[in-house]
């Protein structure tokens, strides 16, 4: 109850201030250069890879890229840059 | 990404993980600040990627905590390339040699050019230049520079009057100027001859003009010679006067000239030591004694060294060390008289122009003085006193 209330609390906020929505709420941002790349930010560790399939973690939920070739081109803490063909990208809920 | 070319710098190496959980061993590795990049999966439980060569022990240790076995597969970059041309002797010699062998074929001279010469002196620069040890595959370093070259060909070839000496890479390229090229005729406008000094004119000889003194005149600075209108009046015409008029004139000069004097004579005996210098460090090559003379003159040639068509900043340095001797020289009274007059007259020669001659000298007074000489002379010289002098139109 209280989780909810500061998430909504926190949408609120952004909303009012314009503040940049992935700082204030943790949520990843994902850049995609048509088919070829994807960079995703704020990411919180990688869950299972193939040629076919990420699986990241995230703060709420996880992503799942899918696609072909994949090649993880760099990794850091919070960022991972995805190479190969995408083609889709699915938001988890838990 | 941003680094690839540093990765090449420091080296990487491609490893292999095979086992349960690589995606584990993936954050471990994350987590544990190993960059890690070109990450891919080859089948359920092999993963290949890259790390640097300076996070091999790391990976070891963060490996050993999952359950997955290593393998590395591949070294790139530039510390293994040194590893294997370390063991390819052949190859690393022959990158150096192939350094060596431009570096000193930069220093070579390749060629020699000669313009404007006859056939006869270019012949003959060709053989002084031989003497100077300046051939095809000489060394840049070791013949002189231009500025010497040029002036001892100046001087050991009497047919030629200017030579430019200049290195063009690795060509040296004379450009020669002889003595017997026509001088083009210059145009000159009207003009009047005056006197350039007082003097009794001895002799004349006019090619043009109006003359208006005569032999045995005594004209003063500045007076009018030979004019340059020409005709009767009403008629008259502007021609450039041109000719020359011989007068007497008179110099006086001073000659002091001490009874002892010394001398630093070269004796000629020398030696020489070689020097490659890099900024301000020498470094012997070849002469390492201390020169043995008592009294010496340090003469130093530095020449810079090249590659391909570049300047290094590496000097090749030649010290000679000449022997001088001390001279000392006294006179008598009348040797000193005598010398000292010797030397006035030559003096005086020096300072006149080649058509003039000393008619006669006077000793005015000589004095004797804490020893030295001194003698004021007169001279009667026989020169040409006229200078032209523009004729300004409309005057």
């Amino acid at each position: 109850m209280v989780k909810k209330w500061r998430q909504k609390m926190k949408r609120w906020i952004t909303d009012k201030l314009e503040l940049p929505a992935d700082i204030v709420m943790d949520l990843p941002r994902i850049t995609m250069v048509g088919q070829i790349h994807i960079y995703i930010e704020n990411h919180r560790g990688l869950l299972t890879f193939s040629d076919k399939e990420l699986r990241l973690l995230l703060k709420q939920g996880q992503l799942l890229v899918r696609g072909e070739k994949f090649v993880i081109k760099t990794i850091l803490p919070e960022e991972i840059l995805l190479e190969g063909k995408i083609n889709q990208v699915i938001y988890i809920d838990e | 990404m941003k680094n690839q070319w540093m990765n090449i710098l420091i080296g990487s190496v491609r490893v292999k993980a095979q086992g349960k959980g690589v995606e584990r061993l993936l954050n471990a590795c994350v987590r544990n600040d190993i960059v890690i990049w070109n990450v891919k999966k080859h089948s359920d439980h092999i993963v290949t990627f890259f790390i640097k060569l300076s996070d091999v022990k790391r990976l070891r240790i963060v490996a050993r905590r999952s359950e997955c076995k290593l393998y590395f597969v591949g070294k790139t970059g530039f510390p293994f390339f040194c590893k294997k041309a370390l063991s390819n002797t052949g190859f690393l010699l022959g990158i150096c040699l192939f350094f060596v062998i431009v570096f000193l074929l930069s220093n070579m001279t390749w060629g020699i050019e000669i313009k404007g010469a006859k056939p006869e002196t270019e012949y003959r620069i060709w053989k002084e230049l031989k003497r100077m040890g300046i051939e095809k595959g000489a060394f840049q370093f070791l013949v002189d520079d231009p500025e010497t070259i040029q002036k001892k060909l100046t001087d050991r070839i009497d047919a030629i009057t200017w030579v430019g000496v200049e290195w063009k890479g690795t060509t040296l390229y004379f450009r020669v100027v002889e003595k017997e090229q026509p001088e083009e005729p210059k145009k000159i406008g009207a003009q009047h001859l005056v006197a350039k000094k007082k003097a009794i004119i001895t002799d004349m000889f006019v090619e043009e003009g109006q003359p208006l003194v005569s032999v045995h005149d005594h004209v003063t600075k500045g007076q009018l010679l030979v004019s340059g209108i020409i005709g009767k009046e009403g008629q008259t015409k502007l021609v450039p006067a041109r000719g020359k008029i011989f007068g007497e004139t008179w110099y006086k000069s001073t000659v002091v000239l001490p009874l002892d004097a010394t001398f630093r004579v070269l004796t000629g005996k020398y030696m020489e030591k070689h020097y490659i210098k890099i900024g301000n460090i020498s470094l012997p090559v070849w002469g390492w004694e201390k020169p043995k003379f008592t009294n010496y003159e340090i003469n130093v040639q530095k020449r810079p060294f090249r590659f391909w068509k570049w300047d290094l900043p590496l000097y090749y340095e030649r010290v000679i060390f000449r022997e001088t001797e001390e001279v000392k020289r006294s006179y008598t009274w009348e040797e000193a008289f005598a010398k000292a007059k010797e030397l006035a007259r030559e003096e005086l020669k020096e300072k006149l122009p080649d058509d003039a001659s000393i008619k006669g000298e006077k000793v005015l007074h000589q004095t004797k003085e804490n020893g030295k000489v001194v003698v004021e002379l007169h001279y009667q010289v026989i020169e040409n006193i006229a200078i032209p002098q523009p004729i300004v139109q409309g005057d």
